[in-house]
């Protein structure tokens, strides 16, 4: 017989599902669950605040863009960048919470590079932000790993057949970018004019840069 | 074996639903949180975390363990707070008698916060004046152990197959169903991390190395494989991996 511990991780049977007793209404759920916590001061409202303030406003797409333009026009610091990314992107002051560990992939003309997470929805919080609903959805975990080729049409791109796609599915607190090519005709622009170009898409691979008119 | 959060290459699921403009152009600005219950799930669920009656493994193991029928038909944010619900009352931080009382007041609208004054916050409440410094040093999970990792770059490998969790049946484990029992090759080693099959289930942290192992998408997918060139990257703690002879 097995001599495994036989907590087998369903854990709710001991209670009878708790979360069934929650509203059907979900505003009313949260309204619950965050009246109850407020009132037996286990969470605080300016935290909340303070946590939706932040990702809303301050930590987002445009900090990634930033540390790609900075790779386009800086060959040290792209070196810098695809050796130790954690490092790198922490020179720019970007850090912390669901990027503890990151590593920039490079996008080539022979490699293209895509970002999922089969299991749940990890992603580079401190450079991306909060996952967009898409990427969080049951058909692009389920069909990128099988199918990136079709996803990625369904993304309006189409890719050579020799150009190899790699995906890379985050199933540990690996946090990962795509570094994207530099669009074509950029050769006189400058950082923060390259930035605008780099779209949150471009950095998970479903996208690439914006081109210039 | 596996759960229905372990969903990738299963067949099914239709188009992605992108969000378009006008000109049917891919919207480059979606709101960060599509409607303020969103919001506020996402936040508490983040500040209850930061109470440390739990780790990520262990809220991630919560959420895959809701009843099939109702992972499935909850939205992603209504899964958080589930599984947060479940937590919390396992952990003893609320009670069902308490749970119970609130949602009635809310359902019947006498729900109350009561003033900032009365309330007594806990000594573990993460506070406002906090959320930046915590954020910013987030939960690293690379331990500074002296262990070496027994595989080398360009090593085949062949992983676990049916039940990578050896202590736990049916337990956490980030090895997903699709790459069980399948030969890649070391790609890198990056450091030892905290293994979530143990840590999930308070078994302790027990870092261990990770590596990034690479798969041919053949390998993977056989004949389904829509350009054998392709290939696919998962991050792979040593016990899902065992050496495959040349």
């Amino acid at each position: 017989m097995s001599e495994k511990k036989n907590f087998s991780g369903d854990y709710h049977h001991q209670h009878d599902h708790a979360h069934s007793h929650l509203p059907s209404d979900p505003e009313l759920r949260v309204k619950a669950l965050e009246t109850l916590l407020l009132n037996k001061g286990l969470i605080d409202s300016e935290t909340l605040d303070e946590l939706i303030d932040t990702y809303e406003n301050r930590i987002g797409p445009k900090n990634g863009a930033k540390v790609v333009a900075k790779a386009w026009v800086d060959p040290e610091y792209k070196k810098r960048l695809l050796n130790d990314a954690t490092s790198a992107i922490r020179e720019l002051s970007y850090q912390g919470r669901q990027g503890e560990n990151m590593v920039v992939v490079e996008n080539t003309p022979e490699t293209h590079n895509v970002i999922v997470c089969t299991l749940c929805s990890c992603y580079p919080w401190p450079v991306l932000g909060i996952p967009p609903t898409w990427y969080k959805s049951d058909e692009y975990r389920s069909r990128t790993v099988r199918e990136p080729r079709k996803v990625l049409l369904e993304f309006g791109l189409s890719l050579n057949p020799k150009v190899q796609i790699k995906v890379w599915d985050s199933t540990a607190e690996i946090r990962y970018l795509v570094l994207p090519m530099r669009p074509k005709g950029t050769e006189n622009m400058d950082e923060s004019g390259l930035a605008k170009l780099v779209t949150r898409n471009s950095m998970i691979g479903t996208g690439l840069p914006k081109e210039i008119k | 074996m596996s759960r229905l959060h372990d969903m990738g290459g299963r067949f099914g699921d239709g188009p992605i639903s992108i969000p378009r403009d006008n000109d049917n152009e891919i919207t480059k600005s979606e709101p960060t949180f599509k409607y303020e219950w969103h919001a506020k799930a996402w936040a508490i669920t983040l500040a209850a975390g930061a109470l440390g009656e739990w780790n990520l493994d262990v809220s991630r193991h919560y959420r895959e363990c809701l009843p099939p029928k109702d992972y499935i038909n909850f939205s992603y944010y209504e899964k958080w707070l589930a599984a947060l619900t479940n937590l919390l009352i396992d952990k003893k931080l609320i009670s069902l008698t308490e749970l119970k009382e609130y949602v009635s007041a809310a359902e019947n609208g006498t729900i109350k916060k009561i003033s900032d004054n009365n309330i007594k916050l806990d000594q573990r409440t993460w506070l406002a004046k906090d959320v930046q410094k915590t954020l910013g040093w987030g939960g690293p999970s690379i331990r500074e152990i002296n262990i070496s990792p027994v595989f080398n770059i360009g090593d085949k490998v062949i992983t676990q197959n049916y039940s990578p969790n050896k202590d736990v049946n049916g337990g956490h484990t980030r090895l997903p169903k699709y790459a069980m029992g399948r030969v890649g090759v070391i790609h890198s080693y990056k450091n030892n991390h905290v293994f979530p099959d143990k840590n999930a289930h308070g078994l302790g942290e027990n870092p261990l190395p990770l590596y990034t192992v690479e798969f041919k998408s053949s390998e993977l997918w056989g004949e389904l494989a829509e350009n054998q060139n392709d290939s696919i990257l998962l991050d792979l703690w040593e016990p899902y991996l065992n050496r495959f002879p040349n």
